[in-house]
């Protein structure tokens, strides 16, 4: 049950590994630009403003057309 | 200082998560209840109800030793994970990719299950019935955790996230208990759809603050996050879902 109990708890936050992997990657960036002052502080924020719906967008499109490639058999 | 949008918003967010969680956790309870007897259903919940308070009570202190910071960036990355995969699945559900949540199928399956449980094992039913009652109020207790902990804690309003949960499941319970039968014509997925935005928006704003980034306007601009997330997911709607349903 303790198994279960923690791949459900993992389940919360990870779904879609590819919508997990782009979250992850967005903040990675964005916290290296932030903390390296390699640029301004705003730069980092417009990156996530940016990056995190397009995550969103790129897996809902994925999960649609996957979806429809199985409905017409393609 | 916390302002009027923030203090709407916190508990606004907490209160309309939780209230999901609390209606998912009153179907199996429900369903161990009228299958199996109040006993072991009930049992099995305030069981972890307790194991819920230990762990609050155990993890709670720590949080005030984690710098504020560290608590933005930790809470706002899982939020973001969290809230953009209630997002994900509500844009999914209603475009017809995963079927809708349906509390009454939940509630019949798990009545089957009971029910084929019972004729398997004649004896230990009321455990398997409590573990049932025990695991499925654990499990969406822990959301209902996460939640107020993620909502609240890195703006201070522990104490309000935690009103707006509890009012939820207040809420609920009394409810199950008056009609004895799941919600199921609670807008499930218009909830977790409002709920993935709120979450969302909360996390881009505090992974964005725990970076040093200053926002634009604020607190307030939680509610343009959110106005952003809402834009994109209504827009794959709108392109995604003539496609599907074209295909199908």
């Amino acid at each position: 049950m303790i198994g279960a109990i923690v791949a459900q708890l993992i389940g919360l936050f990870v779904d879609d590994e590819f919508l997990a992997t782009a979250i992850l990657a967005a903040v990675a960036v964005a916290g290296a630009l932030a903390l390296s002052a390699a640029a301004p502080a705003w730069v980092a924020g417009l990156l996530l403003t940016l990056a995190l719906p397009a995550a969103l967008a790129a897996s809902v499109v994925r999960s649609a057309w996957r979806a429809s490639r199985e409905t017409t058999g393609g | 200082m916390t302002n009027l949008t923030t203090i709407v918003s916190v508990a606004g967010a907490s209160f309309a998560a939780s209230f999901v969680e609390a209606v998912e956790a009153l179907t199996i309870v429900l369903a161990v209840g009228l299958a199996r007897g109040w006993r072991p259903a009930l049992t099995g919940a305030a069981a972890a109800l307790a194991a819920l308070a230990l762990i609050v009570a155990a993890l709670g202190p720590l949080l005030g030793a984690i710098p504020i910071r560290a608590l933005q960036f930790i809470v706002g990355v899982l939020l973001l994970m969290f809230g953009l995969r209630w997002l994900r699945k509500a844009i999914l559900r209603t475009i017809g990719v995963i079927a809708l949540h349906d509390e009454d199928a939940a509630f019949q399956r798990e009545t089957r299950e009971l029910t084929a449980a019972e004729r398997r094992q004649a004896r230990g039913l009321d455990w398997i019935a409590g573990v049932t009652a025990f695991k499925a109020v654990l499990l969406e207790g822990i959301e209902v955790v996460f939640i107020v902990i993620a909502v609240g804690a890195a703006r201070g309003l522990l104490g309000l996230a935690s009103v707006g949960a509890l009012a939820a499941c207040v809420l609920v319970a009394v409810i199950g208990a008056a009609i004895h039968r799941p919600l199921a014509r609670v807008p499930e997925n218009a909830l977790k759809f409002a709920v993935g935005v709120m979450l969302s928006a909360f996390g881009l704003f505090w992974t964005g603050e725990s970076l040093g980034v200053d926002w634009p306007g604020g607190d307030a601009a939680i509610l343009a996050f959110a106005a952003l997330f809402l834009g994109v997911a209504a827009v794959l709607v709108v392109l995604l879902k003539p496609q599907l349903a074209e295909h199908a």
